[in-house]
């Protein structure tokens, strides 16, 4: 545990951070929680409630009368399935990459990153194509299905890098001892990356969550979107903006994604500084 | 029910990705399987009542989500059903928001599949050649009904190759709103863009501007393009011409930028759709050009000034006094349509009898084919069952959807070489430097005039305008 | 050699796992084929779309060579777009870098009260894009901002009376600065439109831009610092290297590469992205705030130019890829292993 001081000095030096990090959430949960003679109020002081407020309407509103429920759902399954096909593309190749390849590994590398270059706005469209060639327009698996061409070269580099600061000392004190590779893999590394998977967990889903291009143009029935998608679209009805609602759709995957990140974070880093380090 | 898509063969793609597609399924479990496969859900909603009747066909639409809520409400569940119910077709609609549309529209295209019915809400010319031609189905409504308005025709029909490449069912008239208890303060009322001048200073010295956006966004597109209009100035001539260029764009420039400096706030640069409704709304502007859906949300949320809003047509200038639609409907059959025999049956019926639209859309949808709703001056007059509705406020949208309502390229045709000028919102770009003095008039409109030049000359050259 | 220590499974199947040769490109394959077919095989569809003249959303379309990047080149509205690319993106990373190398060092040792500020930290990154977006699309609303509304109003209760706008004036609205710091007086009744200014407006962009990076950078970078072996620390403590120095001689080397790795990073999510102009500003006011994606978007999709589209959107890729091999190769050098 840190000192008096060293306990001070942090938290002033990241107070204003979070401050302006944080504010606009603060913001957010005020407006959800406002009626609507409230929020249109010119006159009203926006750090204060009138008579009407604080109400739950906007959020009764966003889960009676939109599909909102059914999007968070659809975020949360889509986010699982691609985690765990990034993790099934990503570790295999992460590792070679660090591991294996030598030299070649590197060129390799920085080609999968450069796929990062091409924008989604560009992309979105022969990708369409090939969703409705394979049948797949309208449902959750199109965005599945996609969504991983972005996660997995980020992941490789997260792994790689990842995988580079085990040391192969471990892994040749294994070999020597009679293990084959494959046990090597499983009995040793494995368990030694759990940090490594947690990150690529984390930085996975939190893109999956934040995609929008596609979305949108992959999916068009209203109960088969994602938040990211239907917020959006649903909540903005020609030039009316719901606000309110809009607010409370934005604060709800908010703050349960934060403290997951959070209590992941914890565990990656305790992974990296624990473990079997010489 | 049959469903179309299952029996397409999905082995042409590459076999390697198929079936590690395949391999992953089976490895992700049951529940992620029963998940996806259930197939997209429909906005017909009560489907259970008539499973037992298996309807022979399938007809997919998609279309905005209407700012009406009440519309879609009404559109899904009694409109689509019934007619699904008489022409033994089930009807799935879709929706989605308006600035999504040009996206989905592209990678339905791209797609080689989607939806049979697209309803584009703005003349989609430059989809042309990808949907097919519906001069049989204009026919036919202009049989029964008699001929389509002015402003449908010249939006959805391409002189040069003869094609309506669009069915228009409606068409949005944008008046001006007004408080008329402020401007009774100043004692004018603004029948004309003098008038609005005039009174403008005052008005913003009282703490409530006018409010006409310079944006890049819809309102501030139409607004500006209508303005020019009323000055005698317009973006192309009845041969698709830019003529840009001219003395009463130049008038047109000079009078925003007078307007601007007296009588408004530099708020309405950031303006988005949205935002001249909530100034408006809250109180703030003494003048907007706008869709009844200013009125409308007014009497929703009875404010207070609610019925001291009243509805005017665009204000008179040198020129001809003449607006723009708001927004159109423009129905596309895409040339891959599964069903467009049921497309097109769907788009002559509701061409025929538009009255339920226009009535659950409380006045907004105004018919393409003004045969189709009869009586629309006494339906006007009569109260709706709109909450607070003001009474007497409406009837004079009727001269205006009549009188003062022209399309976007007007004197020309709503072409491919328009819908780029106004996508790229090179009129509010326009207005928007002279009002700030970055640019004089002259120099924003040979700027104009330069960003115009390659976009007419590509149109042309692909024999489109 | 490792094929005759596991001579005692005894299977040719092991034998071909054990062969370097055959394991790294089988552990790599299923990646790249992927990416191959979902990024690579679009991208050169893309790239032909671009020397064509496609529209509304055809994939194919006449050949026109080049024309349709020199048509771009001649557009101002698209050279104002490719001069806001490259400085949202150096600005707004630049401030992430700063901003993420004191908080994660801040954020590195245990102290009381530090899972609530990390908390708060990780709030915009754990928000899809495009919803956060939408908040600062009303927290800058032209009549709701509650930026505005603090700006304007006595923000301490009882005396004195206290107004943000007044020191603002005070210290901005002055000759003395350079034009892009200097603002004009702020009146109450026309309080700044922080997205109908040009100047505004790309400060709210960048703003919005380096919010969201931030507390993705701030994780990398800790666990760059994390990851320090603890002998060095040791060492430089036995060497008398503390605090400054530490980090000058110690510290900073050894997170470079990662630095560089995050900041890569950013500036390829910042530059590639379209939600953040298109939903605050949609490249407003007029057209001043356009980034190469967003006007690629109105081109290629509102306008239906779909040829047009594709090739401003390829404007990005030469120079984000140069910049790419460049600091990745400079990370490689630079790298202490």
């Amino acid at each position: 545990m840190a000192t008096r001081r060293e306990t001070l000095t942090s938290w002033l030096i990241i107070t204003p951070f979070a401050i302006v990090l944080a504010f606009p959430f603060y913001w957010m949960l005020m407006t959800a929680l406002r009626a609507d003679n409230d929020l249109y109020d010119i006159e009203q002081v926006p750090f204060k409630f009138n008579a009407d407020s604080p109400t739950l309407n906007n959020f009764r509103f966003l889960f009676e009368q939109t599909d909102y429920r059914q999007w968070l759902e659809n975020t949360a399954l889509i986010g699982g399935a691609v985690v765990l096909i990034t993790l099934a593309l990503a570790l295999p190749a992460g590792y070679a990459l660090a591991r294996l390849s030598g030299g070649w590994g590197q060129t390799l590398g920085v080609a999968i990153f450069l796929t990062y270059l091409v924008p989604p706005t560009l992309l979105f469209l022969p990708l369409s194509r090939v969703v409705s060639e394979l049948n797949l327009h309208d449902r959750l698996w199109s965005l599945i299905l996609v969504y991983p061409s972005f996660t997995v070269p980020f992941s490789i580099w997260l792994l790689m890098g990842f995988f580079k600061t085990i040391p192969p000392e471990l892994e040749d004190a294994a070999l020597v001892d009679g293990a084959s590779r494959l046990t090597t893999l499983v009995r040793v590394v494995f368990p030694l990356s759990i940090p490594g998977i947690l990150t690529v967990v984390i930085f996975t889903f939190s893109l999956v969550v934040n995609e929008f291009v596609y979305a949108i143009t992959f999916i068009s029935v209203t109960e088969q979107k994602t938040i990211s998608a239907g917020v959006p679209t649903e909540l903005i009805r020609g030039d009316v903006f719901y606000w309110g609602a809009l607010m409370a759709a934005t604060l709800i995957p908010a703050i349960p994604l934060a403290l997951l990140y959070n209590v992941f974070l914890n565990r990656f880093i305790a992974g990296f500084t624990g473990g079997a380090f010489r | 029910m049959k469903d179309r898509r299952e029996r397409v063969d999905i082995t042409r793609v590459d076999d390697e990705l198929t079936r590690r597609e395949l391999l992953r399924r089976a490895a992700l479990g049951t529940i992620v399987l029963v998940y996806g496969s259930t197939g997209a859900k429909t906005a017909v909603a009560g489907v259970p009542k008539y499973r037992h009747k298996e309807l022979a066909g399938t007809l997919r639409i998609i279309q905005w989500s209407h700012f009406v809520p009440a519309y879609d409400k009404w559109f899904d569940d009694v409109y689509v059903k019934r007619w699904g119910q008489a022409n033994d077709t089930e009807v799935r609609v879709d929706h989605v928001n308006l600035a999504e549309l040009p996206s989905r529209a592209a990678s339905e295209v791209a797609a080689q599949r989607g939806h049979d019915l697209f309803q584009f809400l703005s003349p989609p010319a430059a989809y042309e050649d990808r949907v097919i031609a519906l001069n049989d189905v204009v026919q036919q409504v202009e049989r029964k009904v008699g001929k389509i308005g002015r402003v449908g025709r010249k939006s959805t029909y391409n002189p040069r190759t003869k094609k309506y490449f669009g069915f228009a069912d409606n068409y949005v008239p944008d008046p001006v709103h007004y408080r008329a208890d402020l401007w009774g303060e100043v004692g004018l009322r603004p029948t004309s863009w003098d008038n609005v001048l005039r009174a403008a200073p005052r008005l913003k010295s009282m703490g409530n501007p006018v409010g006409i956006g310079m944006s890049n966004e819809l309102d501030s597109n139409m607004a500006l393009i209508a303005l020019l209009q009323c000055f005698g100035a317009y973006i192309q001539n009845a041969d698709a011409r830019i003529t840009i260029k001219s003395k009463g764009t130049r008038d047109a420039l000079n009078f925003m930028r007078d307007l601007y400096r007296r009588g408004m706030t530099s708020e309405v640069f950031a303006w988005t759709a949205a935002s001249n409704n909530d100034a408006f709304l809250a109180g703030r502007l003494s003048l907007a050009l706008n869709a009844i859906s200013i009125a409308r949300s007014a009497e929703q949320r009875n404010l207070r000034f609610n019925r001291d809003i009243r509805i005017l047509p665009i204000p008179d200038g040198p020129g001809p006094r003449m607006g723009l639609e708001h927004v159109m409907g423009v129905y596309v059959i895409w040339r891959f349509a599964q069903n467009k025999r049921a497309a097109k049956k769907f788009l002559v019926d509701i061409g025929t009898q538009y009255t339920g639209h226009f009535l659950n859309s409380y006045f907004y949808n105004f018919p393409a084919f003004p045969g189709s709703v009869k009586n629309i001056p006494a339906r006007l007059r009569r109260n709706t069952t709109y909450p607070n509705e003001v009474p007497g406020r409406y009837p004079i949208l009727d001269r205006i959807s009549k009188n003062w309502t022209t399309n976007v390229g007007h004197p020309g045709y709503s072409n491919a070489a328009i819908d780029e000028v106004f996508n790229k919102f090179i009129i509010p770009q326009m207005f928007a430097r002279v009002a700030r003095g970055d640019m004089t008039a002259d120099e924003a409109m040979r700027a104009a005039h330069r960003e115009m030049t390659p976009i007419f000359r590509k149109w042309r050259s692909r024999k489109k305008i | 050699m490792a094929t005759v220590a596991a001579g005692s499974h005894g299977r040719r199947w092991h034998d071909v796992f054990e062969e370097r040769r055959f394991l790294s490109p089988l552990l790599i394959a299923p990646a790249v084929l992927f990416i191959v077919l979902l990024v690579g095989a679009p991208l050169v569809l893309a790239v032909y779309l671009s020397l064509t003249d496609a529209t509304a959303g055809s994939l194919t379309g006449e050949f026109v060579g080049f024309q349709n990047y020199t048509d771009a080149w001649h557009s101002e509205n698209f050279r104002r777009a490719l001069r806001n690319t490259i400085i949202f993106t150096l600005v707004s990373q630049a401030v992430v870098l700063v901003g993420a190398g004191v908080l994660a060092h801040a954020l590195v040792r245990d102290f009381r009260g530090k899972w609530f500020l990390r908390f708060l930290v990780i709030l915009p990154w754990a928000t899809p894009v495009a919803l956060s977006t939408v908040a600062f699309l009303w927290l800058f609303h032209p009549l709701y901002s509650v930026v505005n509304w603090t700006l304007t109003h006595d923000v301490i209760p009882g005396s004195p009376a206290f107004f943000p706008y007044k020191a603002m004036n005070w210290a901005f609205a002055r000759e003395f600065w350079p034009e892009w710091i200097q603002i004009s007086p702020i009146e109450p009744i026309d309080p700044p439109q922080w997205l109908g200014e040009p100047n505004l407006a790309m400060a709210a962009i960048i703003f919005a831009h380096a919010w969201r990076i931030l507390p993705f950078a701030t994780v990398i970078f800790i666990a760059g610092l994390a990851s320090m072996p603890p002998e060095i620390e040791d060492a430089a403590r036995v060497d008398g290297a503390t605090g400054l120095k530490k980090f000058w001689y110690v510290t900073l080397p050894l997170q470079l590469p990662i630095a560089l790795v995050a900041l890569l990073f950013g500036i390829v999510f910042t530059a590639t992205d379209m939600t953040v102009v298109y939903i605050l500003t949609h490249g407003g006011p007029f057209n001043s705030t356009h980034v190469l994606t967003t006007w690629a978007f109105d081109t290629g999709i509102n306008s239906a130019a779909l040829g047009q589209g594709a090739a401003i959107s390829l404007y990005l890729l030469p120079a984000l890829a140069l910049v790419a091999i460049l600091m990745l190769s400079f990370a490689r050098r630079v790298e202490v292993t």
